[in-house]
């Protein structure tokens, strides 16, 4: 049989946007026939949670697949044009130093595999969720990840090329000590069910701490002459802003389902957050450590992305529903005074094992320090760089040649001190099955007896080093197998990225100068 | 409370001490300075003596302070407990099990 040409004057019919997303989205849902329900779906019902309606999910975002490549090529377009413009202008020598790349390495081996795993976890939930609103929100933000976890790798790969650390990013993150944080934060999140990955990565970290994780990474580049980081930032934004808009209908959505929901999504909750909270420590020393040109100091960003927007915005509304803010909420405030600064002291220490670079600060930083945090900075640990200085002029430099003692749950060196005593570090021991685990805080010692199941299997680098399993048993074995290569590691002023930003910010200023004198002649 | 599974869970500890043969982790904790960001965590015989472990694995790394000085006499403490290290006695004799945390201040 022929087919009849079409007649060139017949329009087709255009859908509007909102029929054409029901048409493309839940216009493709189908009731099973040959299997039931729960087999097509098999992972919604042992966590506990309650749904009666999926049809209730409000999309909040109406986009179809073609609107959304659309807009994210263009976005793309202009992110790489941004990236050409860069590589040719030499535009790295316009970085305020080459220190700040210390804080652009911490997000390439630690947040760029995180929105790999985002991705792949946003995948299993555009699987098994039996809506299809929230299926195709999850498949969306699933997409979206993978883009920034490929157009974060472009962007820095032009840093690669004149810059230590930046070379063996993915396996950094499997392997070395401080990338275990964020590593098994996430793994953590992964071998969850469906809806508490939605609680703890939609709602926790991609609403509740998003503007103390990722944003500060992004500020940290605009302050730094990070043209192309910043590019990305932008580029990133809108979809961060559907994802924080995606977190919040997923809590309210399990709220309204069912009261039963309220108390596991509750839990939850004091779970996530203080999971999520612990991983922005690496963030806290950023901002005040490791900026050359500071956006605002971790207490700051914290009292207003935390204590204002959140405490104060969002958990006045979740009282409408019985959920109340997190459980150890109040020792999270009252770190905000110490917390960067305990952090950076134990980076400092150990940056011998790490892919950056660390350093004294200047006396200009730590008046920025003292004036940042007037409570605690002079009293507590300008003290301790006074000691380190007079090491210093005494030819010494402190790496500490031990391993540290971690925290079962965060993973962070046992380097916290307990809720209002800094002078008191905080050890918190439990026994499960006839072995004792060590804890950081009152929050992970809670997360971990809840689970103890769970967290005995921690993968600890101390642990993994001392059995032997990360190259060999001692520290230059250990230094081997994670690839660093001369100049990733230690200390940073006489570095391979210090000497070179020297010499080439010589070469510029002279180069500068011989044009002026051509111009003048 | 117990965990929330799809099938049956129970896996046994990553850092158990069988793993470490005739060995196990003990953490020192240097409780009155805050030169060390935090305790540290060896991995000693536990057939090991006190001298030993003092003279082998403590010293050679508090010499990275400054203002160590290994003749000062010091106060100890074991899971919080007072404790007295005897230097002829082995680390399990002295009641130091795997992941124990050692405390010690210079005396007053
Ligand atoms: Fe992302
Ligand atoms: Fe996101
Ligand atoms: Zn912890």
């Amino acid at each position: 049989m022929t087919l009849a040409p079409e007649k060139k004057t017949k329009k087709p019919r255009k859908l509007s946007m909102k029929a054409r997303y029901e048409a493309l989205t839940r216009g493709l849902d189908w009731e099973p026939s040959y299997v039931t329900k729960e087999e097509m779906f098999p992972h919604l019902e042992y966590e506990g949670i309650k749904i009666h309606d999926w049809a209730a999910w409000e999309d909040p975002f109406r986009l179809t697949i073609d609107a959304y490549t659309k807009y994210q090529a263009e976005k793309d377009r202009r992110l790489y044009a941004v990236l050409d413009g860069f590589a040719q202008g030499q535009g790295h020598l316009n970085l305020t130093d080459a220190g700040y790349l210390n804080a652009m390495k911490l997000f390439l081996q630690g947040v760029t595999p995180l929105e790999y795993a985002a991705h792949r976890n946003f995948a299993y939930l555009a699987r098994h969720f039996a809506g299809p609103g929230p299926r195709f929100a999850a498949l969306c933000q699933s997409i979206d990840e993978i883009r920034h976890m490929q157009t974060e790798v472009h962007t820095l790969s032009n840093y690669n090329k004149y810059y230590s650390g930046l070379h063996n990013w993915p396996e950094n993150h499997d392997r070395m000590w401080y990338l275990s944080v964020p590593k098994s934060f996430f793994d953590d999140a992964l071998s969850c069910g469906p809806f508490e990955f939605l609680i703890a990565i939609g709602f926790s970290f991609e609403y509740l701490l998003t503007n103390l994780l990722f944003v500060p990474f992004m500020s940290g580049a605009s302050f730094n002459g990070d043209l192309p980081t910043m590019t990305f930032g932008f580029s990133a934004q809108s979809d961060e802003s559907r994802h924080m808009t995606l977190g919040l209908e997923a809590i309210k959505f399990l709220l309204e389902q069912d009261e039963d929901n309220v108390p596991i999504v509750q839990a939850w909750l004091d779970k996530w957050f203080w999971r999520a909270y612990r991983v922005t420590a690496l963030v806290s020393q950023m901002l005040d450590y490791m900026l050359p040109r500071k956006v605002m100091s971790w207490k700051e960003s914290f009292e207003l992305y935390f204590e204002e927007q959140m405490l104060k915005g969002l958990f006045e509304d979740l009282a409408f529903y019985g959920i109340t803010p997190p459980r150890h909420v109040a020792d999270a405030v009252q770190e905000k005074d110490v917390l960067s600064h305990q952090v950076y002291w134990i980076l400092y220490q150990f940056s011998f094992a790490a892919g950056f670079t660390t350093t004294m600060p200047t006396p200009e930083h730590q008046q920025w320090l003292s004036q940042a945090y007037p409570d605690t900075f002079d009293t507590h640990f300008k003290p301790l760089w006074d000691k380190e200085a007079r090491n210093i002029a005494s030819g010494g430099r402190h790496f500490t040649r031990g391993l540290p003692q971690l925290c079962q749950v965060c993973q962070i060196p046992m380097a916290f001190t307990e809720p209002g005593d800094p002078t008191t570090l905080c050890q918190r021991e439990s026994e499960f099955e006839g072995e004792i685990y060590h804890t950081c805080s009152n929050g992970c010692q809670w997360i971990f007896e809840r689970e103890p199941e769970k967290y005995r299997q921690a993968w600890l680098p101390v642990h993994q080093i001392y059995q032997g399993n990360c190259g060999g048993p001692s520290v230059p074995e250990v230094l081997e197998w994670y690839h660093l290569q001369d100049g990733d590691a230690g200390e940073y002023l006489g570095s391979r990225d210090h000497t070179n930003w020297l010499t080439w910010q010589g070469e510029a200023a002279a180069e500068t100068a011989s044009h002026e004198n051509k111009a003048g002649a | 409370m117990s965990i929330t599974s799809l099938g049956e869970y129970d896996f046994p500890s990553r850092s158990r001490q069988e793993l470490y043969g005739d060995d196990q982790l003990v953490t020192l904790w240097f409780q009155d300075t805050m030169w060390w960001c935090s305790p540290v965590m060896f991995r000693a015989p536990r057939a090991m003596t006190w001298a030993d472990f003092w003279a082998q694995m403590i010293v050679p790394l508090a010499e990275e302070d400054p203002d160590f000085d290994a003749a000062t006499a010091r106060t100890w403490t074991l899971h919080g407990a007072p404790f007295e290290p005897q230097d002829g006695m082995t680390l399990t004799e002295l009641g130091i099990r795997h992941k124990d945390v050692i405390g010690t201040r210079v005396a007053a």
